[in-house]
């Protein structure tokens, strides 16, 4: 059944009408995913965490594309996403564009910067590669921080959005990113099976072999780059309206690093994994530090730190969990939470053999 | 392997479980007839952290006033939530403050950025924001009903240092340092705004990156400048690097500084000293001040909380929450935000650890009106120079 | 002025350097990009400060102390952590080295709490040598000696001794190392050991210049890696060079240009100089097979 017979078969979304009903269902459940968090609160979420899970999902998505797929490490994504929220909060305060104009415009002008950086990136590899996205975030939020054009070191106001004349809450966003999220997904998983997406994978595997075969490295790496940044842009928007207030001194380095283990955790080369990876990154960060109520531990810590440790660094133990949990998924789970859902699947589907 | 995977499975659930937290709901939000829920953000992990001390001397203040028997026969439960100077996360307690915990009012809360993200939703929910500990314009115009602000202008603040180094003490060429963020650029405003008033010129204007950790270049431009006066605004971290540097170079100003770096006892230990002389701003009474009020919280402070160190940052807690406390307490046994919100409008003059308090026009939210200035003497104490000084009209 | 830039360029120059050599010595064994090294060289001085200040032990004491607790810290992290990853992908091995600057992070302001601190270092940070009107601290003179003096004794160390040898012999090829009778895993603690060692020297040279908290390392470690990826990440003495390099032309920079912009100016020049010349200042070329 996994056999293709040609082409279009390949590139079909849905392999088998199973994981059609699948995805049908997964929407319904994300139409109702609203009145479900209000009602029951499950885990203690609430719709804005969910809008920021969305958003990361969408950054996590577009990084993947560069480093799961065409295998270009970049520790700079936060500049992409400060240049997407920045372009977007400009183009409406400044000249009222509306929403639907600024976001892909926000999306195209860091897959502009995003092609720049993806130059050097020609000729870089591993650390090389490493350092010099590093740098350009660091140069980004450096430049926006010194231009009084951006709002500079104060940072920028998000104008309130109207949605028929009413002002756009949470749950109104999480429409709007949702339907954004949904589309931007399936447009990754539809680009990487055609013909750019091979060439990106090969690239990953072997970009001088790849060469060999006449994929054009100059063309595909900067074009990763560039749908790479659309991506982050695009979310960087989305997250400027869901905060309200941007300033450049939030996208710093740490950001840019939390990317990269969402879709490490999530699973690199793996679209699922890496919403997967966001959702449960997001969940964490912001979540965990509730591990001083839980009954029973949280009080065993509190005597603990007045024993060993000190009483006013205890929150620290959120920032060890959180870097233990991001140790062991890669120790134990190269693949990531994706690798794991392969394995169980693959586990249950030959049960009880 | 299914048992590894079923472990794994089983202490992700049980984690999820345990930090998932309950949601309540009440008539007036976070007021009940035993309680009043009070919630505050403040970094406690992250490069931020040496601030989050303010968020745990609130949680002091709490104690204490519950252990006095509360207000109204009522006690406080205060919720402190760690957003590690995050804007994204700040959102995220402000929305479970309102949402999920259902609190009262918040009180203080660190940075701009990230009160800024949250100021908005707590304004349109109706929850009263006492004091963020930031003393920026944001918080004051435009002017926010349920939004008081006590923290001194730091425009206003480094406006009257200036003029206190010019028309007291005299000196001419004055330079300044600041951080490049808004604290930094709100108090090289100030600086400047005196100086053109007395058309004079800033000798050297010098700003660092709050992740700078080589001042050299900055002290080296600092002493270029021929500077007699000199004028920073920054955080502990580059107060230090900037005045080791200068004094490896020979270079010996009188340096000024705003009430963020009042913490004397902890600038003279990283300083190794350098920081006697320094002339500085204050916003809150000294640590060893005489004053019953001090005298009764330091007691309380080493009953409840030995293990903390009684710094600035840890009482400024304490000072920043308490006219909030007493809006309460005026407002009576029916609390709700628009009683406590015209008790508080009802603060003249008020007095505790901090300046006094002043709320009565409605089209003022900025509370903390006055500093006063003093001296550090060798020992690490302070020398003081003035008496309050009003410095916000 | 001129002068005086130079030679505060060169110190912290020096300071980056050693990270930098901390961690080309941990990348030419394992290919590991190592982000934990600022953190790890942190926890190393907390504890040299906890020796010094809470138990005042004499400071020759502490700081051997200290450099066999590095010691301990980076064989620690080889063996629980990095040897336990199953064949691990480039970034899956910067996540885990991240994840562990984050526990070292947390572990640090748990023990020792967010406040600022000065490190009681021998030599004053404060008074300063007068060489015919160019004024050189104390402890900038003295760190460049460090530096100075270290990595000659690295250099000895890789040159000359039997474990240095094999050391270079298991970078160069692991297998081959192995059929040659070197124990190529206890090689590979033992680099961390070494580098681990250099990243303490550079953690409290640094905490000694400026102040001690549990951030100080966050701006040094970047710079070191720029250094590093200067240098050329696979040769010491480029890595070396790269760091002075980067000090002097960032003082310089901060001093005639632009002091907004100093920070960000490093990174500049290294995508610029990456463009050119892909493989850093010193190292050869080098060209993967297919």
């Amino acid at each position: 059944m996994d056999i293709k017979r040609n082409y279009y078969e390949d590139i079909e979304l849905f392999k088998s009408n199973t994981i059609l009903v699948w995805s049908i269902l997964f929407l319904i459940f994300l139409a109702f995913l609203p009145w479900l968090i209000t009602t029951y609160r499950p885990l203690g979420l609430s719709i804005y965490i969910v809008n920021l899970i969305t958003i990361h999902a969408i950054v996590a998505i577009g990084l993947n594309i560069l480093v799961g797929y065409t295998g270009q490490i970049s520790m700079g994504h936060a500049g992409f996403f400060a240049l997407g929220a920045f372009t977007a909060v400009i183009l409406i305060v400044r000249w009222s564009f509306p929403l639907w104009i600024a976001l892909p415009i926000a999306g195209f002008v860091s897959s502009a910067f995003g092609f720049i950086l993806g130059l050097p990136a020609l000729r870089l590899k591993g650390p090389y590669l490493a350092i010099a996205t590093l740098g350009f975030g660091m140069t980004i939020t450096t430049i926006i921080k010194h231009m009084e054009f951006f709002g500079g070191r104060m940072g920028l106001q998000a104008p309130k959005l109207y949605l028929f004349g009413t002002p756009m809450k949470d749950i109104h966003y999480y429409y709007v990113i949702m339907i954004i999220a949904v589309l931007m997904t399936i447009g990754a998983v539809k680009l990487i099976k055609t013909r750019v997406g091979r060439a990106f994978i090969a690239i990953r595997d072997s970009d001088i072999a790849a060469e060999a075969m006449g994929v054009n490295l100059t063309y595909y790496k900067t074009l990763a780059f560039a749908v790479s940044a659309f991506y982050t842009g695009v979310a960087g928007g989305l997250y400027a309206f869901i905060l309200g207030f941007i300033n450049p001194e939030s996208f710093h380095l740490i950001m840019s690093i939390t990317f990269l283990a969402m879709v490490v955790v999530g699973g690199l080369g793996s679209i699922m994994g890496s919403i997967a990876g966001a959702a449960l990154m997001t969940f964490l960060d912001i979540k965990l530090q509730a591990i001083q109520d839980i009954p029973a531990i949280g009080p065993a810590l509190v005597i603990f730190s007045e024993k060993y440790m000190s009483i006013a660094g205890i929150s620290n133990v959120a920032v060890i969990v959180y870097g233990l949990i991001m140790i062991l998924i890669v120790l134990f789970e190269p693949l990531g939470i994706f690798g794991f859902w392969i394995r169980n699947k693959r586990y249950w589907k030959t049960w009880p053999f | 392997m299914l048992k590894k995977n079923l472990t794994f499975i089983g202490v992700l659930m049980v984690m999820v479980f345990l930090i998932a937290a309950p949601a309540t709901a009440q008539k007036v939000r976070g007021v009940t007839d035993t309680e009043i829920l009070v919630g505050q953000w403040g970094p406690q992990t992250g490069p931020a952290a040496p601030w989050g001390a303010v968020a745990r001397g609130t949680d002091l203040l709490f104690k204490i006033i519950n252990e006095e028997g509360g207000i109204h026969g009522r006690k406080f439960k205060y919720y402190l939530r760690d957003d590690s100077y995050q804007p994204a996360k700040t959102k995220a307690i402000a929305k479970e403050f309102v949402e999920q915990i259902g609190v009262f009012a918040v009180v203080g809360g660190i940075g701009v950025a990230t009160g800024m993200t949250a100021r908005d939703y707590l304004m349109e929910n109706k929850v009263p924001w006492y004091a963020p500990i930031t003393g920026v314009y944001e918080w004051i115009s435009p002017i926010q009903k349920y939004l008081f602000a006590q923290y001194p202008l730091y425009d206003d603040e480094a406006f009257n240092l200036t003029g206190y180094l010019h028309e007291k003490l005299g000196y001419k060429k004055i330079a300044m340092f600041y951080q490049n963020d808004d604290y930094g650029k709100q108090g090289a405003q100030g600086v400047e705004r005196y100086l053109l008033r007395k058309k004079i010129s800033l000798v050297a204007k010098v700003s660092a990156e709050m992740t700078d950790r080589d001042l050299s270049t900055h002290a080296l431009k600092l002493k270029n400048s021929g500077a007699e006066a000199v004028i920073m605004w920054t955080m502990p971290t580059h107060a230090a690097l900037i005045l080791a540097e200068s004094a490896k170079i020979g270079f010996k100003p009188q340096w000024a500084t705003s009430n963020t770096l009042s913490d004397s006892a902890l600038m003279m230990q990283i300083t190794k000293g350098l920081w006697a002389g320094m002339i500085n701003s204050f916003a809150l009474e000294l640590p060893d001040s005489n004053l019953p009020l001090m005298v009764k919280y330091r007691e309380w402070h080493k009953k409840l909380a030995p293990q903390e160190r009684w710094g600035t940052f840890y009482y400024a807690g304490i000072a920043f929450a308490e006219p909030f406390v007493e809006g309460v307490r005026r407002a009576g046994r029916d609390l709700t935000a628009d009683n406590w919100v015209k008790a508080m409008e009802t603060l003249k003059d008020w007095k505790g650890i901090s300046s006094p308090i002043t709320f009565t026009n409605p089209m003022d939210r900025q509370g903390g009106k006055h500093v006063f200035y003093g001296k550090v003497k060798p020992d690490g104490n302070i020398e003081r120079l003035t008496d309050w000084i009003r410095i916000t009209k | 002025m001129f002068g005086q830039l130079i030679v505060s360029g060169l110190a912290v120059g020096a300071c980056y350097a050693l990270l930098a050599i901390a961690m080309v010595i941990i990348y030419k064994s394992s290919e590991v990009l190592n982000f934990a090294q600022g953190e790890m060289a942190m926890v190393s001085t907390f504890v040299a400060f906890m020796l010094l200040d809470a138990y005042h032990v004499p400071f020759p004491w502490a700081a051997a102390l200290t450099f066999l607790f590095a010691i301990l810290l980076g064989i620690f992290f080889e063996i629980v952590f990095l040897r336990q990853a199953k064949d691990p992908t480039v970034i899956g091995l910067i996540i885990i080295t991240l994840g562990f600057e984050m526990v070292l992070m947390g572990f640090a302001g748990w023990k020792w709490g967010p406040d600022q601190r000065s490190f009681p270092f021998p030599i004053s940070n404060i008074e300063a040598y007068n060489f015919y009107g160019l004024i050189i601290s104390k402890i900038n003179f003295w760190t460049i000696l460090i530096t100075l003096v270290l990595m000659f004794i690295l250099f000895l160390f890789f040159r000359y001794t039997k474990l240095g040898i094999a050391m270079r012999a298991t970078q160069q090829n692991q297998l081959a190392a192995r059929v040659m009778g070197i124990r190529t895993k206890w090689i590979l603690s033992f680099t961390w050991a070494i580098s681990s060692i250099v990243g303490a020297v550079a953690g409290m040279l640094i905490a000694a210049l400026g102040i001690l908290d549990p951030p100080m390392m966050m701006d040094p470690l970047l710079k070191g890696f720029a250094s590093a990826v200067l240098g050329g990440m696979t040769s010491l003495p480029g890595t070396a060079v790269g760091g002075a390099m980067l000090g002097i032309i960032e003082n310089l920079f901060g001093g005639y240009v632009s002091l907004a912009f100093k920070s960000a100016v490093a990174f500049i020049i290294i995508i610029l100089m990456l463009c050119i010349k892909p493989s850093g200042l010193l190292a050869k070329h080098y060209v993967k097979k297919v």
